[in-house]
């Protein structure tokens, strides 16, 4: 598969790639990877992995990206790279190696009721840089699940890109249940349209390493965007979040959602940023954020950042970090439940607010299945 | 035989240190309603939370035994597997957790493999039924967002379905609500006359006597200052509703 970027398109974005710096904490006692330094050893042969894409419906276009550059390239080029910004340090890999992907369109006042799934696939050892770009026009409604299946010690850096135009609705949903020696790096990124709705759900399961950034950028008013995500670090997992809600316009509303756990070792940290601009007035955006420890020696450190400028806005913020309650425990085993089978519910309710914002059931129960795995674990 | 019963003897309970039983003697009896009564702080709820279990209460001295089995020996879960029950006056709210798998899980571990979950429903349906309870509670979280009486009514819903040997209700300072002593009265007397209840016992904890006008108790405690200073009928009942607990308190010499 030939690459989407000119050789010197390309260079330029590994140069970015090697010179942006992501920000975050450096490794400390707990956290052990350091994300500046990172160079996933993986090079692009253009190659690797394959992507398969189900449930298209013959009133959008979903293809693969390749056939979207020789068939759809104006339509195309209404997306892809659209939002990502220069500050996403790992988009720039990806982007730099971008020839496997997939393109989604639904066209004006096209609702789908499926669900639409991408899906990647790596063998062993593999590397893939999947590119999902999504364009939705004036009023489309759509679905999107993203699934990673990854080879043992397998890479993936991708990017998913939404675009969309006015009253558009779009969810998309990632879930990665990858080995636990593959390491999975993602910025995901939408652009809503005026009165728009943008949902991302993403969880993060699998691999040693897991490094996602969620983002909506609002730029008109009237948009709904949410975003939801939920991690369980355990063993040596190490999970690490970035959300950023930018309020660059008023009268818009979003909701941040993030449930985490950790236990045995298991390394989360999770930013929250939200940014209200100072004429983004009426603004209403709120950040709710829960983590459960589940040994002593695992770690999640939530930060919340918001960053408000205007003064009309409303904005809500809540976090909590800490160990499964007592009294809940106790309350369940005063009914004769024994007292890990108690613990198993209660962390699993734990989860449930955000599993509820994952589309299909089938999905969801697979959640369940997959945090209950851990939870006994 | 002699050891029926959800019997205390010499209970001493402790705690961070400070010692708030201090020496309870009460049998509760198979299919009879007793009520302990008292004032403020004199340790009732104290008492309930010890015999169900709860960490934070430290057992220094004295026995449980429920028909024979000895409560303290025995984790939370088992204790109520072996037939007790507490309906707490402030149940936790655990989001994430829907009443029926959680009514489920806990009438499986109490009454293992009796009903099919299709039965179960059915039984569910039913007793909400009667507790005038609407079957959208089935798609609600546990006690999450609850108003005190629906957290009231699912405490009585959780007795009705376990039907347990031994079932003490806290009761200390709620039951303001007529609607909610209603219900509790109607559960009691729906489980008493009822295959799985009529030989529970019920050990009934409350302050004010009002919800003994909607259940009469067979024996009514009076608790004191971590004692039980007096146990009497009904009419006890009525002469703190007429006299309050000043004068059992000199009458008795219970410390103030």
């Amino acid at each position: 598969m030939p690459s989407l970027l000119s050789p010197k398109e390309r260079g330029a974005a590994l140069e970015a790639f090697a010179t942006t710096r992501t920000g975050r904490e450096k490794p400390s006692q707990y956290w052990k990877i350091d994300l500046e330094t990172l160079v996933p050893n993986a090079s692009a042969d253009g190659a690797a992995g394959t992507v398969t894409i189900e449930n298209a419906s013959p009133r959008a276009i979903a293809v693969d990206l390749q056939t979207a550059t020789r068939e759809h390239a104006a339509l195309l080029n209404r997306a892809f790279r659209r939002v990502v910004e220069a500050r996403h340090k790992f988009a720039h890999l990806a982007l730099a190696n971008a020839s496997l992907g997939a393109f989604i369109y639904i066209p004006a006042d096209c609702a789908l009721d499926e669900p639409i799934v991408v899906r990647y696939r790596a063998a062993d050892d593999e590397a893939i840089f999947p590119y999902t770009v999504v364009l939705a026009e004036r009023g489309a409604r759509a679905t999107i699940i993203e699934r990673l299946e990854l080879g043992g010690r397998a890479l993936a850096c991708g990017v998913a890109e939404i675009v969309t135009e006015a009253n558009a609705d779009v969810t998309y949903a990632s879930a990665q249940f990858a080995p636990p020696d593959a390491r999975v790096l993602f910025t995901r990124v939408a652009r809503p349209g005026r009165d728009a709705r943008v949902a991302w759900a993403s969880a993060e399961l699998g691999a040693s390493l897991s490094v996602t950034d969620l983002g909506i950028t609002i730029e008109e008013p009237g948009v709904d965007a949410k975003i939801a995500t939920l991690f369980f670090p355990t063993g040596a997992q190490h999970v690490d979040i970035v959300s950023s809600v930018d309020h660059r316009i008023g009268d818009a509303t979003s909701e941040t959602l993030v449930k985490s756990a950790a236990s045995g070792r298991g390394q989360g940290r999770y930013l929250g940023n939200i940014r209200i601009a100072a004429h983004a007035q009426h603004s209403d955006a709120s950040l709710r954020d829960d983590a459960l420890l589940l040994s002593k020696t695992a770690h999640i450190d939530s930060i919340p950042a918001l960053e408000i400028s205007a003064n009309d806005v409303k904005a809500y913020h809540g976090a909590t970090v800490g160990a499964l309650d007592d009294d809940s425990i106790f309350y369940m085993t005063s009914r004769g439940i024994d007292r890990e089978a108690a613990e198993r519910m209660i962390a699993l309710g734990f989860f449930e607010p955000a599993i509820d914002r994952f589309p299909t059931e089938s999905l969801r129960d697979e959640l369940r299945a997959a945090l209950q795995a851990k939870v006994t674990a | 035989m002699a050891d029926q019963g959800l019997r205390v003897s010499g209970l001493r309970v402790s705690v961070e240190g400070n010692e708030i039983l201090k020496g309870i003697d009460l049998t509760v009896e198979s299919g009879r309603v007793h009520a302990l009564m008292g004032p403020n702080g004199s340790g009732k709820s104290t008492l309930a939370f010890s015999l169900a279990g709860h960490p934070h209460y430290d057992v220094t001295a004295g026995s449980a035994t429920l028909d024979g089995t000895d409560l303290l020996a025995l984790s939370p879960d088992k204790r109520a597997r072996a037939g007790l029950f507490l309906s707490f006056q402030y149940p936790a709210a655990i989001p994430g957790v829907k009443v029926p798998n959680f009514l489920y899980a806990a009438r499986q571990a109490v009454r293992p493999g009796e009903l099919t979950p299709a039965k179960f429903r059915a039984l569910l349906l039913e007793k909400m039924d009667v507790l005038g309870m609407d079957p959208s509670f089935l798609g609600r979280y546990l006690n999450d967002g609850f108003s005190g009486g629906e957290k009231k009514r699912l405490e009585m819903l959780q007795l009705a379905v376990l039907a347990p040997k031994y079932a003490i209700l806290d009761e200390t300072d709620s039951g303001l609500d007529v609607d909610a002593l209603q219900d509790v009265g109607d559960t009691i007397n729906a489980l008493r006359a009822s295959e799985e209840g009529k030989t529970s016992g019920f050990l009934i904890i409350t302050h004010y006597p009002r919800i003994l006008q909607h259940i009469t108790p067979d024996v009514v405690h009076v608790m004191i200052d971590g004692r039980i200073v007096k146990t009497g009928g009904p009419d006890l009942a009525q002469r703190i509703e007429r006299e309050g607990y000043d004068t059992l308190r000199e009458e008795t010499g219970a410390l103030a």
